[in-house]
């Protein structure tokens, strides 16, 4: 275990160091004295468990691929944005655009997310213990989005293919964002990715499995005519 | 970009001053806004006096301006520990006197002279450059009070100069001041609808809207809590915006959540800013932090 402290150097030194950690096969690093810096733990590309203890600013642990990053409080604007792969974890709450255009693992998010969760995901898991902001999921492009509270206004906006889940109520749909009826297996994946992301006294407080919502992308707007006047115009 | 905070201290300001904090936040979101500083304060004035700060111009003679306006100030009321700092001059003024004509009859002695604000607590001070030269220049350190807002600003679409700095006074409503991160997208329409009310707008800040929009429903008789509200009906764009009243301060986001802002409640303190970097650096301790959804808003009372 090693430790890298951010106080009273640049986010580059700090990056820097903890890439040469784990070059030299450290895997398992603590980072102090976070105190809402931007741009922490960006594109880490190597397997490592690197815990920040407190709270990062802005894209912490975006461009990321395999690692696992966790944020013991909350994250800013980004969080783990673009990810390929890997895990990232905020124990607090995330602030706008968590998980954005995220290509694959999982962003987990403790607490609530502020504003444009998951918009453009291509792929992989943007799971929300608490209630999301306005326009989660937006523009969804693959993936599965999960929202263990409310969801906020505008809710999955203009999907291509992501699969939404919300365990609360949601304030209002986006555009050509349905509901659909939960599958038994829709139900089993619920029920197994809850139970795997939150450690067991955490889950206590989530809905069961069943009384999720799937909201899904009507496919109106795949592909329209330029004729269809009231598509386009529900759509702008 | 730019940076706004906004301090409510609940534990009598022991531990440090309110103008040491709202400094600390400010200078922590210099980064955002290198273009103008400022602050405004809210202090303990015992007596029930109003206190008044008076930009005098860029240049010329500071001392020779200030004697003229504080003659003018004292057939309005009567005025008392006057002080130069900089361009500023700063004096207390009798409740008595009717503000906007005071305002008028002050701001007509020379051209360039600004009542920058007006209040029995309020003081604001502002100028070009980082939280740091406010700092030189004006002390802001040492003032005491219990809550207060600050702003640091690029400038995206109008001057850079000490009239266009944040945060604004809510011109003719006493104690009432705003800092602004965003655009007012309906700031021209608006503008001319004032105008023609004979509204007096005294820079092409389009955040300016919101100090007149407030200053507007609070002298109405709303509350600041229902000024926000019909914020987000009758304001246009995004605004992130903190406000302040003699006895409260809250916040604004705009329906679409376009600009940050995050605030953290402690039975210590309500500590509002665009990043968490300045809560955090200006004030130790376990605390959460959350960023707050679109059109939200929220007030407290000191």
């Amino acid at each position: 275990m090693a430790e890298v402290s951010c106080a009273e150097r640049t986010i580059r030194e700090i990056n820097s160091e903890i890439k040469s950690l784990i070059g030299r096969g450290q895997r398992e690093i603590t980072v102090t004295n976070p105190g809402g810096r931007h741009n922490l733990c960006v594109a880490i590309l190597e397997p490592s468990h690197i815990t920040i203890q407190g709270s990062a600013g802005y894209y912490c642990g975006a461009l990321a691929d395999g690692s696992t990053i966790e944020v013991t409080g909350s994250a800013g604007w980004g969080f783990a944005e673009s990810m390929l792969h890997g895990t990232a974890i905020a124990h607090g709450s995330a602030g706008n655009g968590a998980g954005a255009a995220i290509r694959g693992g999982a962003v987990i998010v403790h607490g609530d997310a502020a504003a444009r969760a998951g918009v453009s995901m291509k792929g992989g898991l943007v799971l929300i213990g608490g209630n999301c902001g306005y326009m989660a999921g937006f523009m969804g492009q693959k993936g599965t989005l999960i929202v263990c509270g409310d969801a906020g206004d505008a809710f999955a906006d203009s999907m291509y293919a992501t699969e939404c889940y919300v365990g609360g109520k949601i304030a209002s749909l986006g555009t050509d964002a349905v509901i659909e009826d939960l599958s038994a297996q829709d139900i089993k994946f619920l029920e197994t990715t809850l139970e795997w992301h939150f450690p067991s006294e955490s889950l206590r407080t989530k809905p069961a499995a069943g009384n999720f919502k799937k909201v899904v992308a009507g496919r109106k707007l795949w592909n329209f005519d330029k004729r269809e006047w009231n598509v386009w115009q529900e759509a702008l | 970009m730019c940076g706004i905070v906004g301090y409510l201290d609940r534990t009598g300001g022991k531990a440090r001053t309110l103008g040491c904090t709202v400094l600390g936040m400010l200078n922590a979101l210099g980064c955002r806004g290198p273009d103008s500083a400022g602050v405004a304060l809210y202090g303990d004035n015992p007596d029930s006096q109003l206190v008044a700060r008076v930009a005098l111009g860029e240049h010329g003679d500071f001392n020779a301006s200030a004697a003229k306006i504080l003659r003018t100030a004292a057939k309005f009321a009567p005025v008392a520990d006057s002080s130069i700092t900089d361009c500023y001059l700063r004096f207390h003024i009798g409740t008595t006197a009717a503000i906007q004509p005071f305002i008028d009859a002050v701001e007509s002695v020379e051209p360039g002279t600004e009542v920058v604000s007006l209040g029995h607590r309020l003081e604001i001070v502002k100028q070009v450059g980082s939280p740091e030269n406010l700092e030189a220049t004006y002390h802001v350190s040492e003032f005491e009070g219990r809550h207060g807002i600050g702003h640091t600003r690029l400038s995206t679409e109008s001057r850079i100069d000490l009239s266009h700095s944040q945060p604004f006074w809510g011109h003719g409503y006493p104690d009432l001041a705003i800092a602004h991160n965003g655009h007012i997208t309906n700031y021209h329409q608006l503008r001319r609808r004032y105008e023609q009310h004979g509204t007096r707008f005294y820079t092409e800040n389009d955040s300016e809207i919101i100090a007149i929009y407030l200053a507007r429903q609070l002298t109405a008789g709303n509350s600041l809590e229902q000024a926000f509200d019909s914020m987000q009906r009758d304001l246009d764009g995004s605004f992130s915006c903190v406000a302040a009243t003699e006895s409260q301060i809250g916040f604004v986001k705009d329906q679409f959540a376009l600009k940050p802002l995050l605030y953290a409640e402690t039975g210590g303190f309500v500590a509002i800013a665009t990043e968490e970097i300045a809560i955090r650096s200006a004030l130790p301790g376990n605390y959460d932090v959350r960023e707050a959804q679109a059109k939200e808003s929220r007030t407290w009372r000191k």
